[in-house]
């Protein structure tokens, strides 16, 4: 675990005060007082959980506009993919299924960049990741995959993971 | 014009929910089970939320109604698979097998038996 650090705290403040702000959306000096407040104390507890690394990478115009196309173009067409595909199993009578447990090498270094891969792949219906293990350098995803295609390695990797991981090296690293 | 748009979002999400039910009831095994309620927690999800977005924008015009529809729409997309991973990890090590054995399974390869 990292120590409390100024910069973590601030960003943690930012993003804090930002969801504040989004949920009561209300200018009042009254709400932007107790808002502040609040979200200081937050900050002060969380930011060390909060931010792993550098403390203001997001704040960085490029990568929140290839965030925001990662997230609502390229994952939104996988994602609506693998619904139908998902969608046809379910309404088919559930028959042609094949479950199993896949080991998958991810080449991603950066905290953010797993958690994020992890949870998309868990997002799109018909993979979730199990667990993440590191072995001899290299990390490991155990996927259960609904219809397993092929056997563990790069190639049922690249069928679960598609364009996902180099969209995601792009934003976060 | 608008509402047909509405209303066909809606319907979108409604019928993906509708496919992620009943692979929740049929499914052979809680994993399987786990992945259809995925549907439902995406495209659902996304298409009532983009509905519900539009008719607070256009309809309503009450911008604070459309960003509370965006927040939480982005809150369910953030925090569910949180929970899919718990669970599934959770109900693997807790010793829930499928009654079929699975073809592969790496999990239980390399760290139970």
């Amino acid at each position: 675990m990292q120590k409390t650090s100024f910069p973590a705290v601030l960003a943690t403040f930012i993003a804090s005060y930002a969801f504040w702000i989004l949920l009561t959306w209300s200018f009042s000096s009254q709400e932007l007082i107790v808002g502040a407040v609040v979200s200081l104390i937050v900050a002060l507890f969380s930011a060390r959980f909060f931010i792993h690394e550098k403390a203001f990478w997001f704040f960085n115009p490029l990568k929140i506009l290839t965030a925001l196309f990662f997230w609502l173009g390229v994952f939104m067409v996988e994602l609506f993919k693998a619904n139908w595909d998902m969608a046809k199993r379910c309404f088919g009578g559930c028959k042609n299924v094949n479950p199993g447990i896949v080991k998958v090498p991810v080449d991603l270094k950066s905290d953010y960049a797993q958690a994020a891969l992890a949870n998309a792949i868990t997002l799109t219906p018909g993979t979730i990741t199990m667990e993440i293990t590191e072995e001899e350098g290299q990390t490991y995803y155990y996927v259960h995959w609904i219809d397993v295609q092929k056997p563990s390695g790069k190639e049922a990797g690249d069928a679960i993971k598609g364009t996902l991981e180099k969209w995601l090296r792009r934003v976060w690293e | 014009m608008l509402r047909i748009i509405i209303d066909v979002l809606i319907a979108v999400g409604a019928f993906f929910a509708l496919a992620g039910t009943i692979g929740v009831m049929k499914m052979p095994d809680t994993f399987s089970r786990m992945q259809a309620s995925t549907c439902i927690t995406t495209m659902g999800v996304i298409g009532v939320c983009l509905g519900a977005l539009l008719y607070a924008i256009f309809v309503m015009g009450s911008p604070a109604t459309a960003v509370k529809v965006v927040v939480i729409g982005a809150l369910v997309l953030t925090t569910n698979p949180v929970g899919a991973h718990a669970i599934a990890k959770g109900a693997y090590q807790a010793g829930i097998r499928p009654e079929k054995r699975m073809e592969t399974d790496d999990y239980r390869r390399d760290f139970d038996e």
